[in-house]
């Protein structure tokens, strides 16, 4: 029974160890720390990389808080990817890009939370021409 | 018997032209004789009979032949009528066939099509996940931060769309490797508390290693192709390391 029990729990231990690794490829930081280590040229870790790709399955991918590293999984799929991200600037780059498009919707809402109140002060006076406003 | 086939090839037409001709050539023979007779007598005699009398089998033979050609006559008018039924069928028969063409065209296409939409509802049937998972899932990454920046973010905000090299080493891979908290970027405990803000790590909601995994649940097989310890969590690489991030002062983006 004790064997049985160390083998699910040995599967618990690496669906978790998987899961946090997963993540950490969101980080480009990290994928550039890995591809100046070699690890990216390396077949096994290739081969490791496509087996984790069973992530994007959604009875897996709904344990994902950082979603961004399964886009980062599926560049990692490709050589030339995986060469470039040896350069620091190329990782910088990516980071400040991600960076970018994580704060694309803040930026948004920020954008229309504005152009809600500056609609919102003309309706005191009644507008000059008919035409409604261009928003 | 070959001289009835030769016989046989012979039309009826030709068969009463001939008949004709002989007819010709006997009547001016008996003509001939006739008008020779006046004046002296027959050398052969006997011979006028001998014409009469194939005269007479010629017309016999010429009536039988055109009795034979009415009758000839009738049944190529039947053939004819008969050709005329048979074009008629045929017009039909090919009318039908077109129509059973079209037909099978048409059922072709529905049943065609009728697949792909079994295809598709398969499809959506296989990928349908239940909107109050979906819902859940859609919080707990809005919620964190995970995919959308908070909306007081600015550069200097520890805060990432990753995990940060705290979270990595405070998790369980970094736990194996027994690592000392020696963080960069200010992504300390000490600083971010200093700062007025928790670290992601602290904060009570969706740990990013969730420990919430249903007993059931197991990563797929792998045979031992890679049988790596992950890289980077590892003490002895950290000699070689001081910090996973770029030189550069701060990861964060000034622009915008």
């Amino acid at each position: 029974v004790t064997q049985i029990m160390e083998h699910s729990e040995q599967a618990r231990n690496r669906f978790q160890s998987e899961l946090e690794f997963i993540q950490c490829l969101a980080n480009p930081n990290y994928l550039n720390f890995l591809a100046q280590r070699g690890f990216l040229r390396e077949r096994p870790f290739i081969n490791y990389l496509k087996y984790l790709l069973y992530w994007k399955e959604p009875e897996y991918a709904k344990f994902l808080k950082y979603p961004h590293c399964l886009h980062m999984l599926e560049l990692l799929q490709y050589e030339h990817f995986r060469k470039e991200l040896v350069n620091a600037q190329c990782a910088k780059f990516i980071d400040e890009q991600q960076l970018l498009h994580w704060q694309h919707y803040s930026r948004k809402r920020t954008r229309l939370q504005q152009a809600l109140a500056e609609q919102q002060q003309p309706q005191q006076q009644p507008p000059p021409h008919g035409n409604a406003a261009t928003k | 018997d070959p001289n009835m086939a030769a016989v046989a090839e012979k039309s009826t037409k030709e068969r009463l032209l001939s008949v004709l001709d002989d007819l010709e050539v006997l009547s001016r023979e008996l003509i001939e004789m006739l008008a020779l007779s006046r004046s002296q007598k027959l050398p052969q005699p006997g011979e006028d009979t001998q014409i009469l009398e194939l005269l007479v089998q010629r017309d016999r033979e010429f009536q039988e032949l055109m009795e034979v050609a009415q009758q000839q006559g009738k049944v190529h008018q039947e053939m004819q009528l008969l050709e005329k039924e048979v074009e008629k069928r045929d017009s039909d028969i090919q009318q039908l066939q077109k129509q059973l063409k079209e037909a099978e065209h048409i059922l072709a296409t529905a049943v065609y099509q009728a697949k792909e939409k079994l295809k598709s509802i398969d499809k959506a049937r296989k990928g349908s996940i239940s909107s109050e998972e979906i819902i859940k899932y859609a919080h707990r990454i809005s919620a964190s931060n995970a995919v959308c920046a908070p909306l007081n973010w600015v550069p200097g905000d520890p805060r990432r769309p990753y995990p940060t090299d705290l979270e990595m080493r405070s998790g369980m891979l970094g736990h194996m490797a027994n690592l000392p908290t020696n963080g960069v970027n200010g992504h300390l405990p000490g600083d971010a508390l200093a700062a007025g803000r928790l670290p992601d790590v602290l904060t009570p909601n969706y740990h990013w290693h969730s420990s919430d995994v249903p007993v059931g649940m197991l990563p797929p097989h792998h045979g031992n192709d890679f049988g790596l310890e992950p890289p980077g969590h590892n003490k002895e690489n950290e000699d070689d390391v001081e910090a996973m991030s770029t030189d550069s002062s701060s990861s964060s983006s000034d622009s915008d």
